[in-house]
């Protein structure tokens, strides 16, 4: 802590006086200055190298009636979290967005949610609440208590006209002009199996010139949801953000929970942990794996990954009984024991699987028009990651060396991670091959568990307690983050905030002076989730 | 030489195995289902997926129906791109406001007769996300459904039971009709 005070000093000197400052629960660092402060701060923390990866809102932090925006920054090197805290007496308070351009979507989304407004964003259209909402209609305040709403939607409207005359904020898309521009638009619902989105490009021929997503089609109002409900009961919630992220999910609200209570987890339940984090991140890896190859045009290659992914799942089932592991986590530990000769059985399958997972590897790397397409196609540049706060195997391709797993090591991932798998070139076929090599490190790292994990009970004692707390954690996809807020033994506030909402951002510049045809390939190689966005 | 090689050696999928308990179901399941399939749609049956605010777990299951281990396509079922043309739309989700328009578009563009098949807890009544600010109570408040398949996510052979069962009912349907 004081270490810390000494570096804030440093960044802020004598130009930002800090009012308050309180350490949290789980190695996170709160502090307060003034007002109108906090821009300065904001810069200064910047120059500092400092990346902001969430902000939120919340109402009646400590003062009834009174907003607090929370922005929570991190820095490489640095294994606390700075949380500066920013109570706010108007509905008119300044953005930072020129600052931290990854604050966009963030200040759009507590507009929507709360109904504050940011002078100097220069985006004023509502994020996640779409036309059919009122404009008035703020869900997460706290004088709205969720319930169903009637006469919303187009149950009456049967088109879009009379649709625009009932709601009269129809959405406005970036538009390019000029000389043989058109635009393609695309979605909610696309062609495939997959997940509501619209995507409006703006292309010359068949090259991307602009790129604009819209999402929160999927927005099931998840936050809302948990408030008012006792801690154990919102697991299932947490594990519904995005099905195939249910454990990294529901442990990070574990987690953060466990902390608030100071629950201390027995060693075999952390151990047991991180082995499905662990399978989570293989199948979901494997998913992608194969999606990228079903992309180009290869379903050959790709079955191989997508027999293995259901092997995996049947896996999943035997040692939980759940193909996605849900209900299986709870506060303080597991639900149930996971059988050790289960664990035995899956050690062993996982000698098979290396096996077959190379050989399937070396089908995609053997074959020359496969790498074709995923060379050079989607590239992210380095310098973007920090500005939007990519993470996950979409930054670990482009170079940086940020894994959460490491940086800010959780349950028992101190002792047993390595340096981060990276490739350099930011293209689909990086992040193919630093998901490859992250497979193939899960499962050293399951086999390691399985024959290091302790005997004991899965299950701690707890004593629930007021109070508030941050788990940060690295997801298949990136890092997640989870805030949660407990008043009078009941969820106050839980703020979720999955990798792929910031991920998604980067999508819109890795596209560009592609082609229209490779942009499945490099949403896919990107693997964003679109309930984890929507809530 | 390679590329001649390639016509002898074992094809990458046959290493791997697939069969045992589990397998020998869903094969049964499916090629009762084909029969049914057969008769009632003149061999082929066309489904347009629809999520509506899944988490995707749903998702990745209908997937995976289409993967080597359940293949559905063998069995006359294929997902197809367009509503036009399906005859079935299977619908995830528990509908929110959001998806809504873009929900009822799509099953107007299906020629009828059409079928929607709600799959999933939260497809069927909304399941944890009933009553709130931001979704319908499941897909029955938007559309007519015909079958509901509930589970978090049901799995594969759930499916194909559902839509096992989907099928017979039809023919009960019909047979009484006559």
């Amino acid at each position: 802590m004081n270490a810390f005070t000494h570096k804030l000093e440093e960044i802020f000197g004598n130009k930002v006086t800090v009012l308050e400052m309180s350490g949290g629960c789980n190695n996170e660092v709160f502090i307060r200055v003034k007002e109108d402060d906090v821009e300065k701060a904001a810069s200064m923390l910047s120059k500092a190298d400092f990346v902001l990866i969430a902000m939120f809102c919340e109402e009646g932090f400590q003062n009834k009636g009174k907003f607090s925006i929370f922005y929570v920054f991190e820095k490489k090197s640095y294994n606390k979290i700075l949380v500066l805290v920013r109570d706010i007496s108007s509905n008119n308070i300044s953005s930072v967005t020129g600052i931290f351009p990854a604050a966009f979507w963030y200040e759009r989304e507590i507009m929507d949610g709360f109904g504050i407004n940011f002078n100097g964003n220069p985006d004023k259209r509502r994020l996640f609440l779409h036309e059919w909402y009122q404009n008035e209609f703020h869900p997460l305040l706290k004088s709205f208590k969720n319930r169903k709403i009637e006469n919303i939607g187009p149950r009456k409207i049967e088109f879009k006209k009379e649709m625009e005359e009932n709601t009269g904020n129809d959405y406005e898309f970036k538009e390019m002009k000029g000389d043989g521009v058109y635009q393609i638009p695309v979605g909610p619902i696309h062609a495939g199996i997959i997940e509501p989105g619209h995507f409006r490009f703006s292309v010359i021929g068949e090259v991307i010139y602009n790129l604009e997503i819209r999402m929160f089609y999927k927005h099931r109002g998840i936050e809302k949801f948990a408030e008012e409900k006792k801690a154990e009961d919102a697991i299932a919630i947490a594990e519904s953000i995005s099905g195939d992220e249910s454990v990294a999910n529901s442990t990070a609200f574990c987690t953060a929970v466990e902390k608030i209570y100071m629950a201390d987890v027995p060693k075999r339940a952390l151990h047991l942990r991180t082995i499905l984090l662990e399978l989570e991140r293989i199948y979901s890896h494997l998913g992608d794996l194969a999606g990228m190859i079903i992309d180009v045009g290869f379903p050959a290659g790709a079955s191989q990954f997508f027999i293995l992914r259901e092997e995996i799942l049947r896996m999943n089932n035997k040692l939980t009984g759940s193909r996605f592991m849900k209900n299986i986590l709870t506060i303080g530990g597991l639900k149930k024991e996971v059988k050790n000769d289960a664990l035995i059985r899956a050690n062993h399958y996982f000698n098979k699987f290396l096996g077959e997972f190379h050989k399937a590897v070396k089908v995609v790397h053997t074959t020359a028009s496969v790498i074709d397409r995923l060379e050079t196609t989607g590239i992210i540049r380095k310098d973007l990651i920090k500005c939007l706060n990519i993470t996950g195997p979409a930054a670990r391709g482009s170079g940086a060396a940020i894994d959460t797993r490491i940086d800010h090591p959780y349950g028992i991932y101190g002792k047993i991670m390595q340096a981060p798998k990276i490739r350099y070139a930011g293209d689909v076929l990086s992040r193919f091959e630093v998901k490859t090599e992250e497979t193939i490190e899960s499962v050293k790292m399951i086999q390691n568990l399985i024959n290091t994990v302790p005997e004991g009970n899965v299950n701690a004692e707890y004593t629930p307690k007021d109070g508030f707390g941050l788990c940060i954690l690295e997801a298949p996809r990136g890092q997640s983050i989870h805030w949660v807020d407990i008043k009078d033994g009941k969820i106050y506030r839980y703020k979720i905030r999955t990798a792929s909402f910031c991920n998604w951002q980067a999508i819109e510049h890795a596209v560009l002076g592609n082609i229209v045809p490779d942009f499945p390939l490099i949403n896919k190689s990107l693997n964003l989730s679109y309930a984890g966005t929507d809530l | 030489m390679e590329a001649i090689l390639n016509i002898f050696r074992k094809k990458p999928t046959e290493n791997f195995m697939m069969h045992g308990k589990e397998q020998k179901e869903t094969e049964k399941i499916s090629i009762e289902l084909k029969k049914h399939i057969d008769t009632i749609f003149g061999r082929s049956l066309a489904i347009r997926e629809v999520d509506s605010g899944s988490d995707n777990s749903t998702e990745i299951e209908l997937v995976n129906l289409t993967t080597p281990h359940y293949d559905i396509e063998r069995f006359g079922i294929s997902f197809v791109a367009s509503p036009r043309h399906a005859d079935a739309m299977i619908v995830t989700g528990a509908v929110t406001h959001n998806m809504e328009f873009a929900l009822r578009k799509a099953y107007d563009a299906m020629p009828a007769p059409k079928l929607v098949i709600a799959v999933g807890n939260d497809a069927c009544n909304g399941g944890i996300f009933r009553e709130g600010y931001a979704v319908n109570n499941g897909v029955e408040e938007i559309l007519p459904v015909d079958m509901k398949i509930p589970g978090n996510p049901p799995t594969p052979k759930e499916i194909l039971l559902g839509l096992l069962a989907l099928m017979k009912k039809i023919r009960h349907e019909r047979e009484k009709g006559k």
